[in-house]
């Protein structure tokens, strides 16, 4: 390991490792950072949080070198030094882990761990490609990472092993040493096995010395990880307290300004009518699934990555053959397409937000009515564009979205926003059926408490949610009751009601009765 | 920043068009003139307005040009044969829209690229094309005066050339079905994100299938009036239209901040390329530095329209 | 921006300007073709341009690259131009429109090896009638004006149907001359390969030697398949004659090989171009030019003039 610059944990260092004040950076006129400091001391996890737009991104690309602040004091260990390039950056010590990873899928695990730097020679010029390979495992085995193979290309791997790649690679680049890693939102696209991988390897890099800054929206995360926090909120510094010093609901009065609004508790209510029913249910990659969906009511399906989730959702959206069992609707056979479920008031909220759920180029108007075109044309065919505007103005005052015009291309919105633009689309043809695949990933605390709301008034207004999400915490607030597969199979079906992110964690590895590791 | 990536290349237009008034101050700013224009772009309008269609979708065409040639040879043959004219066209309307369904079911069901797709295509239509014809030029006595007469007419009236009237007939229905309907509404969202647009109900393979259907019909349409304003058919005298018309919708996406098409746009695209022919051939500018300068002013006003988007970042 | 944005495309076509500088001379001719890329329309042109330059006119040239609805275009700008006279290199019958447009202006037409149309003021070309005359005499003078001989025509085409009907009247009026097969060749891939193959049929069809005394070809290219056919059966020794007409490249060196083709005839391309020169000058010189076609002699080409 490289990280070896600072003591051990327990004798506490007299200065912090990097020591960043006074920083302020505007955009033409538009404050981003406004006087804010942070230090981040050997040995610790810092957690940087905030809303969407509150300034971490931009605090992230000025401490990587890649924006030049307007001001800004750097000391490291003490002694003033310059931060204005990337190559200031890596000086200083400091390695990143972007949300989109550069991975290049067509190399090897070998050549991107070392991507940018000589690889081994033999006869000075052929690659030495066994001790190549040989040199990426030992990187990978520092983690604990055994069973990959460092000649498999990049691409085939899942997320979890790219980060882990990536961060063998950050280790491996030996000109400085590293001595402190920024993690942006590593996990928004790790399962929990994942992730709980991920923060075995962060647990060892603290414990080998190294500071770590940890950019996460996910409370639980944060809870469980950190050292120390640091919450930013319009670009200005709104607390920053170790470990001890904040909890949940303090925190999310300082990201949002306000306090948490409390969820409304949940009434147990009769279940509605039977929206729809499964019994048998096989496909490809399901297996007999029996379940019914009311009116009125939050089903959660959880599961370990690809345990069949999505494969579920687009079963109800129209996709997918059905292999055995039958799968009725109140409102008739199962819809064929997309096109017939969105007709037959089903709506979806897809997992992959930029893949399958928003036109980047197209306004925030054409992107809610897409799917209501029909009903809200005139006679012929011919669009409305009144109606259309009207329509996506009702659901954007509804779901408190930030934007400035509602043509303006949804790219250009934060991330947290995008997603309320698909919830719009979804809300707007007051759905009897929900489908969201893990509607809050990557969004922002405020973001995500309009999105709640607005999924609890559907339900009260009688729909039906099938929900998936990456986040426990998320799944037991919102669900009713919880399906639990295990590669496709149904192995679960239990209230929520009573149920801890612990306990389900437990049902979903199977180890009911043993304590899951949250 | 924004005004000249939607405006800068309306104002190419307006330069290059006061250019030739000052250049050709008898000759250039003339009703006669401006009529000629007119009609020598409506068959390149044609085509630029069905390759729109397309483009929305993010989709090509290359087959477009061939399907012209196809078409005005497959109404000369009918005419041969002793076919009305009606007829003839008719029938040659309906190979365009037979091609533009293969050109669709290629690229939306069986999922070829669409520039490979329509090559293959294209090689098909224009090969259909000489099949059809013998590799001949059908002309003279064949071509019959009802047909090649409508090519010299005007609209009753008004004056207006019968070829620049079908091309504003076609603009005006390309128009409307773009902008003013669902269908152009969702072809958009196709264009924007096509994955995501299925997930939001829009049957994209029809759509597509339609669109490309649509783009086959209008080359058919261009190729027709080709044929009647030459008075006769050979099996290649409508490929020249196609890269011609991709560029016009290229010139005419450089007007808006997506970079998606309009066919508004594409007219302006068209009119530039027209303009330029026409003035420049009446100043005498060799035809070789002319195709120099017309594919140095495309490339200039995309990369004008490039660095203005870039510059907004 | 906005500015800058026109300055960059005014400086763009001022640059035309200086490219376009001798724009506005005495005598402004405009020469439309769409076919500038075949060797034949090059050799025209040098013709025309040498002598025009002896004229002092300004000579424009414009390809249209195959495009047979910009030659239109093209004439229809030159005519608003106001150009002395148009010279166009088409089927007249395909550009109507821009005949028409010129017509209305006063401005003449002049073809150059266009084809005949009341709309033009004259055209200038090679006698089809005549070559068809000269090489099938030549064969009929050849071959003592007895024997078999085989035809290839191509009636589809007007310029190449007119040889057929006169090497027709030629063989007829010899009595003892008798037609063995008038064949009408696939043109698909040049016509040389299926010309041989039909050749290589008529001659197994005919076996005896002396059966076959002479091949007439309406064009060169069924003229080196009949070639390739008699050759390759062994038969070149029977003193079988072909001949062809236009002289391209491969038919001089077959020529020039002294063997079964002895003769074709060769157009003089130049000389149309100095012609239609001269046939400007004179409908620009107020002239009405009676006749609608004018004709430049051709040449028999055989292997003793071949290599001139």
């Amino acid at each position: 390991m490289t990280a070896t610059t600072a003591g051990p944990t327990g004798s506490a260092p007299a200065s912090p490792l990097i020591a960043l004040s006074g920083l302020s950076k505007t955009y033409g006129g538009a404050v981003a950072l406004d006087d804010v400091g942070l230090d981040l001391w050997p040995g610790e996890v810092h957690a940087l949080m905030g809303e969407n737009g509150a300034g971490k991104s931009t605090l992230i690309r000025v401490l990587a070198g890649v924006t030049p602040a307007d001001r800004i004091r750097v000391r490291l260990q003490g002694r003033a030094v310059p931060l204005s390039s990337p190559a200031d950056a890596a000086a200083i010590g400091l390695r990143f882990v972007h949300q989109e990873l550069n991975i290049v899928p067509h190399l090897s695990v070998a050549e991107n761990i070392h991507l940018g730097r000589p690889a081994p020679r033999r006869l000075g010029f052929a690659v030495d490609w066994p001790r190549l390979n040989a040199q990426a495992a030992a990187a990978l085995a520092r983690f604990g990472v055994s069973g990959i193979d460092p000649a498999t290309p990049a691409g085939r791997l899942g997320m979890g092993d790219r980060m882990m790649i990536r961060l063998a690679a950050l280790l491996a680049e030996a000109d400085t040493p590293a001595r402190a890693f920024v993690l942006d939102e590593p996990t928004a696209a790790l399962t929990h096995a994942e992730s709980a991988r991920l923060f075995a390897v962060i647990d060892g890099l603290r414990r080998d010395g190294a500071a770590i800054l940890y950019v996460s929206h996910r409370m639980d995360e944060v809870m469980a990880l950190s050292d120390r926090v640091t919450v930013l909120r319009d670009g200005r510094l709104a607390m920053t307290a170790p470990r001890g010093g904040f909890d949940r609901a303090g925190l999310i009065a300082a990201m949002t300004g306000r306090a948490e609004m409390a969820a409304p508790a949940r009434t147990a209510a009769a279940p509605g009518a039977v929206l729809a029913q499964a019994e048998g249910l096989a496909t490809d990659t399901l297996r007999d699934l029996s379940f019914t969906l009311h009116a009125g009511e939050v089903l959660g399906v959880a599961g370990l990555e690809n345990a069949g989730q999505s494969a579920l959702l687009r079963l109800f959206l129209g996709e997918g053959r059905l292999r055995a069992g039958s799968l009725r609707l109140a409102s008739g056979a199962r819809p064929r397409s997309p096109a017939q479920a969105w007709a037959r008031g089903i709506a979806f909220v897809p997992r992959e937000r930029r893949r399958e759920g928003v036109m980047p180029g197209r306004s925030i108007t054409a992107n809610t009515v897409l799917p209501h075109l029909a009903a809200l044309a005139g006679p012929p065919g011919l669009a409305r564009p009144r109606a259309e505007v009207r329509m996506a103005a009702r659901l954007a005052g509804a779901l408190r979205l930030k934007f400035r015009r509602l043509d303006q291309p949804v790219g250009s919105l934060s991330g947290g926003n995008q997603q309320k633009v698909l919830f719009a689309r979804a809300m707007a043809g007051d759905p009897r059926l929900l489908l969201l695949d893990d509607p809050t990933r990557g969004v922002d605390v405020g973001a995500r408490a309009d999105i709640h709301a607005a999924i609890r008034a559907r339900v009260a207004a009688g729909g039906a949610v099938l929900l998936t999400s990456t986040d426990l915490a998320e799944l037991l607030a919102l669900s009713d009751r919880i399906l639990i597969l295990r590669d496709g199979s149904q192995v679960g079906l239990v209230p929520a009601l009573g149920l801890d992110a612990a306990g389900l964690l437990a049902l979903i590895y199977g180890m009911a009765g043993r304590a899951g590791a949250a | 920043m924004i005004w000249l990536r939607r405006y800068g290349t309306l104002a190419g237009l307006a330069a290059i068009v006061l250019f030739f008034s000052v250049m050709l101050p008898e000759t250039f700013l003339t009703l006669r003139n401006l009529g000629n224009i007119g009609q020598q772009v409506s068959m390149l309008a044609v085509v630029a307005f069905a390759m729109t269609v397309v483009m929305v979708m993010g989709d090509f065409d290359l087959s477009v040009g061939a399907m012209a040639s196809l078409s005005g040879v497959v109404a000369a043959v009918l005419f041969v044969h002793g076919w009305p004219v009606p007829l003839a066209l008719a029938a040659a309307l309906a190979v365009g829209v037979i091609g533009g369904i293969l050109n669709g079911v290629l690229v939306a069901v069986v999922g070829i690229l669409p520039f490979v797709a329509t090559l293959g295509t294209l090689t098909m239509f224009g090969g259909a094309a000489s099949l059809v014809s013998d590799g001949r030029t059908i002309f003279g006595r064949d071509i019959p005066e009802a047909f090649s007469g409508f090519a010299k007419g005007t609209v009753p009236g008004l004056g207006l050339p019968a070829l620049t009237a079908v091309a504003l007939a076609v603009l005006a229905l390309v128009w409307v079905l773009l902008e003013q309907t669902t269908w152009g509404r969702r072809l958009y969202a196709i264009g924007g994100n096509a994955e995501a647009a299925r997930l939001a109900g829009v049957r994209v393979i029809r759509l597509r299938i339609q669109a490309f259907a649509l783009t086959g019909l209008g080359a058919a349409a261009a190729g027709l009036m080709y044929a009647a304003r030459v008075a006769s058919a050979n099996p290649t005298q409508g490929n020249g239209l196609m890269l011609d018309a991709i560029a016009a919708v290229f010139l005419g996406m450089t007007m808006n901040e997506e970079g998606a098409p309009r066919v508004l746009a594409t007219l302006v695209g068209v009119l530039i390329l027209a303009v330029l022919d026409n003035g420049l051939t009446q100043m005498s500018v060799d035809s070789y530095v002319r195709e120099i300068l017309v594919g140095a002013i495309i490339l200039a006003a995309v990369g004008m329209a490039g660095l203005g988007g870039l510059a907004r970042r | 921006m906005i500015a800058n944005s026109v300055r960059r495309m005014a400086g763009a076509l001022v640059l035309t300007m200086g490219l376009a500088g001798m724009a506005f001379a005495e005598g402004k001719v405009t020469v439309i073709t769409p076919y500038l890329a075949q060797p034949g329309t090059q050799f025209y042109l040098d013709g025309f341009k040498a002598s025009a330059e002896g004229k002092g006119w300004d000579v424009n040239v414009v390809d249209t690259a195959g495009d047979i609805a910009a030659v239109i275009a093209r004439m229809e700008d030159a005519v608003t131009q106001g150009v002395n006279a148009i010279v166009i290199n088409v089927d007249p019958a395909q550009v109507t429109a821009g005949l028409e447009a010129a017509k209305a202006a006063n401005i003449p037409v002049v073809g150059m090896d266009a084809g005949m149309s009341p709309l033009l003021a004259t055209n200038v070309t090679s006698n089809g009638y005549a070559m068809a005359a000269e090489t099938a005499t030549y064969v009929a003078n050849r071959i003592g004006g007895t024997g078999n001989v085989v035809m290839f025509v191509f009636d589809a085409f007007p310029p190449v149907q007119m040889r057929g009907v006169i090497a027709d009247a030629i063989f007829a009026n010899n009595p003892d001359i008798k037609v063995l097969d008038r064949v009408t060749p696939d043109v698909q891939d040049g016509g040389i390969a299926d010309s041989r193959a039909k050749m290589e049929a008529i001659l197994a069809a005919n076996p005896e030697p002396g059966s076959i005394a002479a091949v007439w070809a309406a064009w060169d290219q069924p003229a080196l398949g009949a070639l390739q056919a008699i050759e390759a059966a062994g038969r070149q020794g029977e003193g079988i004659v072909i001949t062809g007409i236009d002289a391209n490249p491969q038919a001089r060196e077959a020529i020039a090989a002294k063997g079964n083709f002895e003769a074709s005839m060769a157009q003089d391309f130049a000389g149309i171009g100095a012609a239609t020169a001269d046939a400007v000058a004179r409908v620009v010189g107020g002239e009405t030019i009676r006749e609608p076609m004018i004709y430049v002699p051709t040449k028999l080409i055989t292997a003793a003039n071949v290599a001139e």
